[in-house]
């Protein structure tokens, strides 16, 4: 393509993959997209969290609000949480199966050690969807989980804690990942950071020898600065909190930013009252309005997600089959 | 599952940190005695955390206004979007040959909206010039899902098999 200086097609590069983080490098890539891909994954990806908690004891030294806003911090899972619907698109008052998850926690100190409650203490009480959704996560060698509260002789907590779907935009309790590293140019050969510096950023700052390498060595001092030259390589670390796989972090930003990008292309086309002029090389065109959209949905959605949401039918316009093969650029692509 | 029945059973937000005086729900204790039974939010009790992301009653997704001092231009106001969007789509623009000019600007940092301004060679209209570039993106990004989802799945086996090798050699001593 044309932003693509060396002609190579998009493809990716794991330094690490474990069930903690992905740390991986996007090539042939441009910035754009690599950045929203980004702010997608901290942002807009859908996971679940304790949202209401009704409280029925707390003679703990903890306020009812502190240990709430505790209870809606812990990380639960959030595998399958496309099952469930989101608690404002449900047709129940406040909460129920289709919308959300109940975890209660109860307990009691009765010895004369301090008690600790744990994640591991919070009890699934709902129907679920699936077995995985709304499971606190526990990933210590103790199997504990988090810790809630502390609870001396005679101190009790019950508590009612309702979990709901929901994204990072609205609270940071629902981001998937911990923290998402990304970088580009790390020998700064672009010239898009101005070191801060004494007398020489050469020797002020220091390097990151193995990324720079990476990234196709350091500058060589002989050559003139390319004035052209825009990134095509980017370092990405996502690592998970915990209630979604590395991975399902990054394919479901990926689905995320597709669905926003669709849901802009099927508003414009809708406001043209039907297909434009444009010719794409092929006669999707007609089809691009919903259909084909809901078609190429990777199961990742129930039939009631597409029809209550504001993106209608482009659930997904990801996978094999949405009508993108057949573009000018179709045959690059690797077959798809 | 229980559903909390008659008054209890309306908005959640206006119980929030109100006492409730009876749930069939909670089961357990009778709240018409001294004990406290109360409902909070888990976090702040603010009533418009969708308003980053959901469309106001009747807003429009993209409201779409020609500029007529300039020809072949017109300005998009993208509604519930932020740079996510508006950074990608203004620089992926930029890339076409047909197009002229293209940015985008928020113009209220509370709000959650921005303006996107494409002008082109009038080959095409901006509004398709924008359809093209949405769907040059999402193919792209089909491109880096695959070529993820495969790589994961390969550096996943031999991350495995190396932690099994070496969990097999510390048995054998
Ligand atoms: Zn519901």
């Amino acid at each position: 393509m044309d932003y693509d200086p060396e002609g190579g097609a998009i493809n990716v590069r794991f330094l690490q993959a474990d069930n903690q983080r992905a740390n991986f490098i996007v090539q042939n890539f441009n910035l754009e997209t690599a950045n929203s891909l980004r702010r997608v994954m901290l942002a807009e990806i859908p996971t679940l969290a304790i949202d209401v908690v009704e409280v029925l004891d707390n003679t703990s030294v903890l306020a009812d609000e502190f240990v709430c806003h505790r209870l809606g911090l812990v990380p639960l899972s959030s595998r399958g949480v496309g099952e469930l619907l989101y608690s404002r698109d449900c047709d129940c008052d406040g909460y129920c199966d289709q919308c959300s998850v109940v975890l209660t926690l109860n307990a009691k100190c009765t010895g004369s050690e301090i008690m600790k409650v744990y994640a591991r203490d919070l009890v699934i009480e709902s129907n679920r969807p699936n077995d995985e959704v709304g499971r606190p996560v526990i990933t210590d060698a103790e199997g504990t989980g988090s810790c809630i509260v502390k609870l001396r002789r005679g101190q009790a907590i019950h508590m009612r804690c309702i979990a709901k779907k929901g994204i990072a935009k609205e609270h940071a309790k629902w981001a998937p990942s911990a923290a998402i590293g990304f970088e580009y140019d790390p020998a700064n050969k672009l010239h898009h950071l101005d070191y801060w510096h004494e007398e020489d950023p050469e020797k002020e700052w220091p390097k990151d020898e193995e990324r720079i390498n990476l990234d196709g060595g350091p500058a060589n001092p002989d050559e003139p600065f390319n004035y052209e030259a825009i990134p095509n390589r980017f370092f990405f670390d996502v690592e998970t909190v915990g209630g979604l796989d590395p991975d399902q972090i990054v394919v479901q930003g990926i689905e995320t930013l597709q669905t926003k990008l669709a849901s802009v292309i099927h508003e414009l086309q809708g406001s043209s009252g039907g297909p434009d002029g444009m010719d794409l090389g092929g006669a999707q065109s007609p089809t691009m309005n919903g259909g084909a959209y809901g078609a190429a949905d990777g199961g990742y959605t129930t039939p009631g997600y597409g029809g209550a949401s504001a993106w209608g039918g482009a659930g997904a316009a990801q996978g094999g089959t949405t009508p993108y093969g057949a573009t000018p650029y179709g045959g690059q692509g690797q077959g798809w | 599952m229980t559903e909390l029945d008659g008054a209890n059973a309306h908005s959640w937000n206006n119980r929030i940190g109100a006492l409730v005086e009876h749930n069939p729900a909670c089961g357990l204790r009778d709240n018409t005695k001294d004990h406290r039974h109360v409902t909070h939010k888990a976090d702040y009790d603010a009533d418009d955390r969708f308003e980053l992301f959901l469309l106001d009653d009747g807003q429009q997704k993209i409201e779409h206004k020609e500029e007529t001092r300039v020809p072949n231009t017109a300005i998009f106001t993208f509604n519930k979007e932020d740079h996510t969007l508006g950074n990608l789509l203004s620089q992926r623009l930029l890339k076409y040959e047909y197009i002229v000019f293209a940015a985008y600007k928020v113009p209220h940092p509370l709000f959650a909206t921005f303006e996107l301004r494409v002008s082109t060679d009038g080959t095409i209209t901006p509004k398709d010039a924008i359809i093209k570039c949405c769907r040059d993106v999402v193919q792209d990004l089909g491109v880096l899902k695959n070529s993820f989802t495969t790589e994961w799945l390969g550096k996943k086996i031999v991350s495995e098999g190396e932690a099994e090798r070496i969990a097999r050699e510390n048995n054998t001593y």
